[in-house]
């Protein structure tokens, strides 16, 4: 059909269009990562990208970023699956909670960190709750929860932040699923357990894995939560690559284009992940 | 424990986990002297929302931001809404490369796009200027808006298009008449969802901007920074409006239109 051909040509074009800025983007690290363009171009070479490579604090920040990336997604992912399997029903306290849960989705990633600065910081909200409640009588008695190594607050204020998201993600997938087959399980004698265990997680973990990848590269990219949550040391991956990017000595700057080509492996690898799963979705509903 | 015992224990965590961020931010934007350890200010002020209707800082910022993020939106579905159709007539492979495609800028760190943006947009002389700082947002609202599309037309029956076709409706009525009638909805939730991808956006602002456009989100992080809390907590809680005016709407459109598409 004639319509056909036409949308066929229009397609790879139309989808280049969106990409292209970020394919510009990479191009341009990649060039500017070897030496071909840029402060500090000398003609290709690849020392500089293995100089940054071999830097401990480049390995320090990524997998600071990369665990706390993995340990705020897998606590929002706990949360949203026992919402949803707790709030499935067609009750008020039902709908209650599911309205409660979503709610927070309005607030942006900049508020949420700057209300966990308010909540954790040394003299926030819960500090002045321990005094009141005679726990920590100084601010120094405060455990430190932001900027703090581990990344306490980071990891809990981003937890928080995308729950709403993936509760929702579970609650659309128990509603449209329907309980049909955890029912036959329980009729065919499957314990409480077993039928969480052999039906209700799979088809859970199944609809709502798209939506867990894309929850994991958000918080390993995000700048605004890091700069106001994350410790200076390790720095983590988005702040390092925004300082070595303004950096006043010119000759370190294109150290950021190495940086960002490894925040955009992640990212790949993220966006084949987010396919794959995306792909397995359609074939089981289908 | 019960069901019901885990439920009720479920609920109390969840109604603070909802509620107790936004109160604290409104006690925080309207607190006075507030020496620690004190649990509640010594006295209370509406002096930043005064001063942000005399159209200070922040009311300026807001403006600001409210302008980027409407041109954003209408960037963002414009082209997101042709490009998500095409992408949903595809097969096989080649769909989920569009997907992929469509899909970079929004997994992209903000930090990669930024440092490549600003490149591009300085050569054509948008360096911190407000259509630099749009068309940057624009590049992941549209891939937001795009990806969007795709499951908006993945619903919808293209033989609708080749119905109105045979009874001799031209090309552009098809788009008149047709689908932008169905379309309504779907196209309003696109500008919303663009809107608030520039609506909260940080580090483009901040990389292609370059300290010269002052949008809502870039004061309010310097407000943080600079530990003026009344000042931030006042930013914060505007910034929660747009999206909560969003979630409010879209609930009561969802009710009182059952069927989507």
């Amino acid at each position: 059909m004639i319509a056909d051909r036409g949308g066929r040509h229009a397609v790879p074009l139309s989808a280049l269009l969106a990409a292209l800025p970020t394919l510009v983007g990479v191009g341009y690290a990649v060039a500017a990562a070897t030496g071909l363009i840029g402060d500090g171009g000398r003609g290709f070479s690849l020392d500089r990208t293995a100089h940054v490579l071999a830097e401990h604090v480049v390995w320090r920040g990524l997998f600071w970023t990369l665990g706390t990336a993995a340990a705020a997604t897998a606590l929002a992912t706990a949360g949203a699956v026992l919402l949803a399997v707790t709030f499935r029903g067609t009750g008020a306290a039902d709908r209650a909670a599911r309205a409660l849960a979503v709610l927070p989705m309005a607030v942006p990633h900049l508020v949420a960190a700057a209300v966990f600065v308010l909540l954790l910081g040394q003299s926030g909200f819960l500090a002045r709750a321990l005094y009141a409640a005679g726990i920590a009588r100084a601010p120094d008695s405060m455990p430190a929860l932001i900027y703090d190594p581990w990344g306490t607050g980071f990891v809990l204020a981003l937890a928080w932040k995308e729950l709403p998201f993936l509760s929702l993600l579970a609650f659309t997938i128990l509603a449209t699923r329907g309980s049909q087959l955890e029912e036959t399980a329980r009729s065919l004698g499957a314990a409480p357990g077993e039928v969480f265990r052999r039906v209700t997680w799979p088809m859970l973990w199944r609809g709502i894995l798209p939506g867990v990848i894309a929850v994991f590269v958000f918080i390993a990219g995000s700048y605004e939560a890091a700069v106001l949550l994350a410790p200076s040391n390790p720095l983590p991956l988005p702040l390092l690559t925004f300082e070595r990017y303004t950096d006043p000595d010119l000759e370190r700057r294109p150290d950021a284009f190495v940086l960002v080509l490894v925040g955009l492996a992640i990212s790949a690898a993220a966006v084949a992940a987010h396919e794959w799963a995306r792909s397995r979705q359609e074939s089981f509903e289908a | 424990m019960t069901a019901g015992t885990r439920r009720t224990l479920l609920l109390i965590p969840l109604g603070l986990a909802a509620l107790a961020p936004v109160a604290m931010l409104a006690l925080t934007s309207v607190a006075g002297r507030w020496f620690y350890p004190d649990f509640l200010p010594g006295e209370l002020t509406s002096e930043s929302w005064r001063s942000l209707l005399d159209g200070n800082r922040l009311a300026g910022a807001a403006g600001t931001s409210l302008a980027v993020a409407a041109a954003t939106a209408a960037v963002a579905v414009t082209l997101g809404l042709p490009l998500g159709r095409a992408l949903a007539r595809l097969n096989g492979w080649r769909r989920h490369l569009g997907a992929a495609a469509a899909f970079l800028p929004v997994a992209a760190p903000p930090i990669a796009l930024a440092t490549g943006l600003q490149l591009a947009l300085l050569t054509l002389g948008l360096g911190g200027t407000y259509p630099g700082v749009t068309l940057a947002h624009a590049v992941p609202a549209l891939g937001y808006a795009a990806l969007y599309f795709l499951g908006v037309f993945l619903l919808l029956d293209p033989r609708v298009e080749d119905e109105a076709r045979s009874l001799g409706a031209t090309r552009v009525q098809i788009w008149t008449r047709v689908l932008a009638p169905m379309l309504r909805r779907p196209i309003a939730e696109a500008l919303v969802l663009a809107f608030l991808v520039s609506w909260a956006q940080v580090p483009l602002t901040l990389l292609i901007g370059g300290g010269a456009v002052r949008t809502l989100p870039v004061e309010v992080l310097a407000f943080v920074r600079a530990g003026q809390d009344r000042y931030a907590a006042t930013g914060a809680l505007l910034l929660i409006v747009p999206a909560a005016l969003a979630i409010a709407l879209g609930l009561s459109a969802r009710r009182s239109e059952p069927a989507p598409l």
